[in-house]
């Protein structure tokens, strides 16, 4: 350092300034700094209780990027409470006192509440098959058959609102994804329905009015194909085999033995099925509903099916049980025309076959449709989208991811990729680029052995 | 020295008083400072106000940018580290596949054995393939796989009533590719796996179709072989960086295209690449912000400075909105259904109403998300309405997931045919060709 600063030689006095505070007493002065740091403590005090009042002390640390995510978080759940909370009120129903059991006038029977709610689906028409064919001569721009393939349309669906677990719109995607690849596979058309069409047939029984209101709507389409939002598809190369189907108007997945000796509730699923669009089927649907309508109605038609079918928990009439006991009580009417088909999963239940994918990668190919390559995997009983399955849901979740990637494999087989394993959402080439991509392609089967690694 | 002129006891006075007013100033400010911080004093502000605009000026709030990539990249795992490919280099230029020159004679010759699977559905309508996507894991905004959801099931009926496939993609093809750019390689692959396919139609997620009766102009697009929204004047002389937009464009499936592809890539891969891209794009294009490249600068900067190349064969179209920003048309569905009809697809009824910059998947969009998300409601129900009429329904309002019944069911359903005629539209109806 090269200057000094002013060196300050103690003792020295400044000049010109006069020195009242020794003329102060030591006591007194030490009593007014006393005074003063209380004044300044009280300040300093009154100043935080201020800027507590108005900021916040916890602003004044800063936010963090966290809290700043929590703050999201937080606006996301409001918007979503509003989201999902109907805000709109239930119209006043005429027949309201029919829905609540216990009337203390009037203990009512199945047969009676049925009369009394009067349900049906539509005016009744009893020459369909004779309007449907008029139609299609008039308009051959629509055929009911596109190359000899009699015209399909696949019906699925799910509620207008987000699901109350956010992985469930996740799965619901992933599996109209799964959807879309295998109709665009095979031509079908798809419907993806997200409206309520009746308020009293709400739940599982919405299908009804729904396939019915098509039927109607559609002449030109030959096959109606109900899928539950549940189910995905796990053989890509499959195709129906609907040439065993010409003299039959219902195809359903079930077990012979279970729906006649037995009654059993889960003979047949309605998960997965196929109806003509035909008189018949109309008239099926007609002698099904009666069951559905929500209240009083489904309570006691609960109760029967619980009392006349093996193995069936005490709840309210799902369209299942309520088909199996159609079809038992009027076995004359019906059965010829319904196909059972247990020869490959049109819908295949996905316990116990989940854990075999890998094994299934192994030994054999797609296109088998059956228990070595199933058709359908169906999740019953997982229900991601709302709040309670019947199954663990890390299982449920886990076993959903390995279906879809078991399926996607044999989409991504087209463009040379493959996932990683069946769990990841990461994709490999299992195929190199070429500048001849059509030779690939012409040599390439959608039913040939999956090599993995 | 003032001492002698006043006089001590003076002084001393003075001094008390200067004192007094010394605290009766500071108890004004502090009165005033509380008054302030509990009623707050208009326009001079709120001690809350002052305190979030020093926040913002002194900590900087990394969601505004425009970039896609914004969403928090979760903590990579050591299995992902492997598999993360190392950054490009400047000088080692990116290439979507080997090099194809002779794919329109490779395709011919692929529909000719192919007669089951041709590349026009009728004399005018080509086969088209609308391509979308969406990431394969779950949204980090809870609500933002519904909104995909319904926007998925949109597209699934705007394509069913006009015969067009769907591929929903859920892969990343080129891990370096990644974010907007994904869609080349994609594109890519479908078209050399689709040779029966003339027409890719590439669609943003967040993009919805609004007008369910307007079938595209195809007779217009037969000299062309790109086709996206935009304004001549704003891409070839403006050079501005939204003078197109690639969030909804047409394809043809041929070698054009390919060799397109090919000269749009190189700007994409990430890392120093996109980086430095992205400044040379913000350089030229007018009113670009500062941000790595994406593709759609990219693909005006092509066409400004390849013009003679390539400008002949893109149409840019703006007669109707193949693609339809948001914010100009949301506000104004009930006007349009009071005064128009569908099928115009432009500003009386557009075809595709676009949430550019609303991303309802990722946790942080341009826009406040209770809009984003109301309009989202509100442009899929006017969709939807149209959808519904066909079977005698419509949602309650506009705003309503509800639907009230509008036609009622008859013993014969055929005589009623719906009041926009999307049943069996012409642009359905099948070629009956003799086999």
């Amino acid at each position: 350092m090269g200057h000094e600063g002013m060196v300050f030689k103690p003792g020295s006095t400044r000049s010109g300034l006069p020195t009242t505070r020794s003329r102060v007493p030591r006591g007194r002065q030490i009593q007014k700094t006393f005074n003063n740091v209380k004044i300044t403590v009280l300040c300093g005090f009154v100043t935080l209780l201020v800027l507590r009042g108005t900021i916040g002390v916890g602003n004044l640390t800063g936010s963090t990027p966290e809290s700043d995510d929590q703050h999201v978080v937080e606006d996301i759940d409001r918007i979503l409470r509003e989201i999902r909370t109907d805000s709109e009120p239930e119209l006043e129903d005429p027949l309201k006192f029919l829905y609540f059991g216990n009337s203390t006038s009037h203990n009512w029977t199945y047969t009676e509440a049925v009369e009394a709610i009067n349900y049906s689906l539509g005016p009744t028409i009893s020459d369909w098959n004779q309007q449907r064919q008029a139609w299609l001569s008039q308009n051959p721009n629509f055929p009911n058959q596109i190359s000899s393939k009699p015209r399909i349309l696949l019906v699925t669906g799910s509620p207008p609102n987000p699901c109350d677990n956010a992985i469930g719109d996740h799965y619901l995607l992933k599996s109209t994804k799964n959807k879309i690849d295998y109709c665009r596979l095979h031509g079908i058309e798809i419907l993806y329905n997200m409206a309520h069409l009746d308020k009293e047939l709400a739940g599982y029984w919405a299908k009804l009015p729904l396939l019915r209101r098509l039927m109607l709507s559609h002449p030109e389409i030959e096959w109606i194909w109900w899928m539950d939002s549940d189910a995905l598809f796990t053989d890509m190369a499959f195709e129906l085999p609907l040439q065993k189907y010409e003299n039959h108007n219902l195809i359903i997945h079930g077990y012979p033995d279970l729906l006649f000796e037995q009654h059993s509730w889960i003979a047949l699923n309605t998960g997965s099925f196929l109806l003509r669009n035909c008189q018949w089927s109309l008239d099926l649907l007609d002698a099904w509903a009666p069951m559905g309508p929500k209240g009083i109605v489904r309570e006691l038609a609960g109760k029967i099916l619980t009392a006349n079918l093996k193995g069936r928990p005490a709840f309210e009439a799902d369209d299942q049980s309520a088909l199996i006991y159609l079809l038992i009580s009027q076995q004359d009417k019906w059965l010829s025309k319904v196909y059972v088909e247990n020869s490959y999963y049109l819908h295949g239940f996905w316990s116990g076959l989940v854990d075999k994918y890998e094994e299934m990668m192994e030994k054999h190919h797609p296109g088998l449709g059956d228990e070595r390559w199933p058709f359908v995997t169906h999740f019953v009983g997982c229900k991601p989208c709302g709040s309670y399955g019947d199954y663990p849901v890390e299982r449920c979740l886990n076993s959903m991811e390995r279906a879809f990637n078991f399926g996607d494999n044999q989409v991504l087989r087209l463009y040379g990729f493959a996932h990683k394993g069946l769990l990841s959402p990461k994709i490999k080439r299992v195929q190199d680029q070429t500048a001849d991509p059509l030779q690939v392609k012409e040599k390439l089967d959608m039913a040939a052995r999956i090599v993995m690694g | 020295m003032l001492e002698r002129c006043i006089g001590e006891r003076r002084i001393r006075q003075i001094q008390r008083a200067t004192r007094n007013l010394k605290l009766t100033f500071l108890c004004l400010l502090l009165t005033l400072l509380v008054l302030r911080g509990t009623i707050g004093a208009g326009k001079y502000g709120t001690p809350q106000q002052d305190f979030i605009e020093l926040r913002h000026r002194f900590i900087s709030h990394p969601h505004r940018a425009l970039a896609e990539e914004h969403q928090p990249e979760p903590k990579p795992k050591q299995s992902d580290k492997d598999d993360e490919p190392p950054l490009r280099s400047l000088n080692n230029p990116y290439s979507l596949g080997p090099k194809i020159s002779d794919w329109d004679e490779q395709r011919i010759n692929w529909v000719r054995r192919h007669p089951e699977r041709p590349n026009f559905l009728t004399k005018t309508k080509p086969r088209v393939l609308l391509v979308t996507g969406s990431s394969p894991k779950p949204c980090e905004n809870p609500v933002g796989d519904h909104y995909l959801l319904k926007s998925i099931k949109n597209k699934i009926d705007y394509c069913r009533v006009h015969n067009i496939e769907i591929f929903y993609n859920m892969a990343l093809l080129d891990a370096e590719m990644a974010g907007f750019w994904a869609k080349l390689p994609l594109i890519r692959a479908l078209l050399l796996a689709h040779p029966e396919v003339e027409f890719l139609w590439w669609m943003d997620s967040d993009a919805m179709f609004t007008d369910m009766a307007f079938e595209l102009p195809w007779e217009r697009y037969a000299p062309y072989n790109l086709v996206m929204h935009g304004w001549d004047e704003m891409v070839y002389k403006d050079k501005n960086w939204i003078g197109l937009n690639t969030g909804s464009f047409l394809l043809r499936n041929c070698q054009w295209s390919l060799d397109l592809l090919d000269v749009w890539a190189p700007m994409g891969p990430k890392g120093p690449v996109r980086t430095e891209a992205g400044k040379i794009l913000t350089k030229t294009l007018k009113d670009r912000p500062v941000f790595e490249a994406d593709d759609q600068s990219a693909m005006v900067y092509l066409l400004v400075t390849q013009k003679d190349k390539w400008a002949d064969k893109v149409y840019l179209e703006s007669a109707y909105y193949l693609h339809g920003y948001w914010g100009i048309l949301v506000d104004r569905y009930e006007e349009m259904i009071e005064n128009y009809h569908p099928g115009f697809g432009d500003h009386r009824w557009p075809l595709v109403t676009h949430f550019v910059g609303c991303k309802p998947c990722g946790k942080f969009g341009d826009y406040p998300v209770e809009r984003c998300l109301k309009q989202m409601d509100r442009a899929f129900n006017f969709g939807d309405n149209q959808i519904l009429q066909m079977y005698g329904f419509t949602h309650k309002s506009l705003g309503s997931r509800r639907v009230k019944r509008v036609r009622n069911e008859t013993s014969n359903p055929l005589d009623v045919k719906d009041e926009l005629g999307l049943l069996h539209p012409d642009f359905k109806a099948v070629q009956n060709r003799a086999s």
